[in-house]
């Protein structure tokens, strides 16, 4: 019991320590926009990084994902001939939930990790204790570039993403059923969109700052060598995927509170 | 875990920083140039307490130093040249051009001509260590510090370490304080000894004075 409790207070106390660094962090990175002081050369490196590099995973992702909408809805579809829900159901899942969230999830696996573990690697090689020996401040020089870098292109990426989600499932929706994709286009137009499509970019930019700033922290604190990088990647995968879906949450709860949604 | 210490740094001089494995000489050079906050104490330099300096005022203090890092600490997302010219170039001392030639001068002078391109994982560690110290000492600083310049090294490439050391020491005239336990090879270089050990510092002095110390430990140490 003994032994329980401390367990318990153990990893609460972690758990209240990592929320206020990872706090503490967040605001020294907006505090360094002020005024703009921060490396141009590794902006420019990591936007190539993260951006460049992850969209043909996340293109691939958002093509099978439209597509396997359409796919598992068809036949409820045709056997009730609501075709019109197709449309309907797709654009407000894509655009809202799925493309955001599934992207969001993607790019945490692949940048964030990968953040997590060259920063991590920096630290525990003293690589960032060079940096400072230099008189060069590590949150300029290696988080606000890639805090931007993140922002930007999950922003961007989230953006295609929409728009192959969709192209997947319109050209799924013409294969399976006899719905044509001018139509499909048309309904989705009048249907809703621009409210979805906001809210869907706007939970990008949070999910953006939450996986970069998350992966800064978990990575510029890493103790204990090689054992302590895979510790700490661990722990920012798992931090950043709960980080989404709560900010998910809150991004839906204001929208739907604000009256927003106008869909339907 | 350091106990209550007091060492002066002679300006100037190469200070050895010696004692067995595990003692706080790494802890105790990452505070002399701040990287590590002591609980109590102070760090003064030229009369300005270290511990005492934020922001800017620490950053000025800071380009006075150069520091060799134990494992290399090159940056490795950067070729060898980059590395090198690092420093000059993030503290606008000159231009990129300019800057790369100096590197590239200063990688000769060191015996390292021709692996300007290279990324530091293409390297040996002799060779890293070259390059560490060639970033290091670019910018000219006053105050040298060295953690176990010559850690992993083979008994000839540390030999080279050390007289590189002292060649660039020399021409600088920067105060030089090296951790080492690599006595045999520092007593070619080093004016004065600090010996750390359990925490503590148990002798201060030149060589001569470390041979007749009477302390076991230091006996131990410097006699073999």
């Amino acid at each position: 019991m003994k032994r329980l409790l401390e367990q318990i207070g153990e990893t609460t106390l972690w758990a209240l320590e990592t929320l206020g660094g990872i706090n503490l962090l967040f605001w020294r990175t907006v505090a360094a926009f002020f005024p703009p002081d921060f490396d141009k050369r590794e902006t420019w490196r990591n936007l190539y990084k993260v951006g460049v590099k992850s969209y043909p995973i996340v293109v691939m992702t958002a093509l099978f994902t439209g597509a396997l909408m359409v796919i598992q809805s068809a036949h409820f579809v045709q056997s009730t001939g609501a075709t019109i829900v197709i449309p309907l159901g797709t654009g407000f899942t894509v655009l809202a939930e799925i493309g955001p969230v599934l992207i969001g999830l993607m790019f945490s696996g692949r940048v964030g990790a990968n953040n997590t573990a060259e920063l991590g690697t920096m630290a525990v090689t003293e690589q960032i204790d060079a940096l400072r020996a230099l008189a060069i401040d590590p949150i300029r020089y290696l988080v606000v570039p890639r805090f931007i870098s993140m922002c930007v292109m999950l922003l961007l990426l989230t953006a295609l993403g929409d728009f192959f989600a969709i192209l997947g499932a319109m050209v799924t929706n013409g294969a399976l059923i006899d719905f044509s994709p001018e139509l499909f286009f048309n309904e989705m137009i009048i249907l809703h969109f621009l409210d979805e499509y906001l809210m869907g970019l706007c939970k990008a930019a949070t999910f953006g700052i939450a996986i970069s700033v998350v992966s800064c922290y978990f990575g510029m604190t890493v103790r204990g060598g090689a054992v302590g990088v895979g510790r700490a990647v661990n722990n920012s995968v798992v931090a950043t995927a709960i980080a989404i879906f709560v900010l998910d949450l809150l991004t839906n709860l204001l929208w739907v509170q604000a009256g927003w949604l106008t869909t339907g | 875990m350091l106990h209550p210490l007091d060492v002066d740094v002679p300006r100037g001089q190469i200070l050895g920083l010696v004692g067995p494995g595990g003692v706080g000489k790494t802890l105790l050079l990452k505070m002399l140039c701040g990287l590590i906050r002591p609980d109590e104490g102070t760090v003064e330099i030229e009369e300005v307490d270290l511990n005492r300096l934020r922001g800017l005022k620490l950053a000025e203090m800071r380009k006075r130093f150069g520091v060799l890092f134990q494992n290399y600490a090159l940056f490795d997302f950067m070729t060898v040249w980059e590395n090198v010219a690092f420093p000059l170039i993030r503290a606008d001392v000159c231009d990129e051009k300019t800057a790369r030639a100096r590197a590239v001068e200063l990688l000769t002078h060191l015996g390292l001509q021709g692996s300007e391109a290279l990324m530091p994982n293409q390297l040996s560690g002799g060779m890293k260590k070259r390059v560490s110290l060639a970033r290091a000492t670019i910018a000219r600083p006053e105050i040298l510090l060295c953690d176990d310049p010559t850690a992993g090294l083979d008994p000839v490439t540390s030999s080279k370490i050390f007289i590189m050391l002292k060649r660039v020491q020399q021409e600088s005239g920067a105060t030089t304080v090296v951790v080492t336990h690599d006595i045999d090879r520092l007593v070619q270089i080093c004016d004065h000894y600090v010996m750390l050990y359990e925490g503590r510092v148990i002798f201060t002095g030149d060589h001569e004075q470390a041979m007749a110390s009477e302390h076991p430990a230091v006996q131990k140490f410097f006699r073999g």
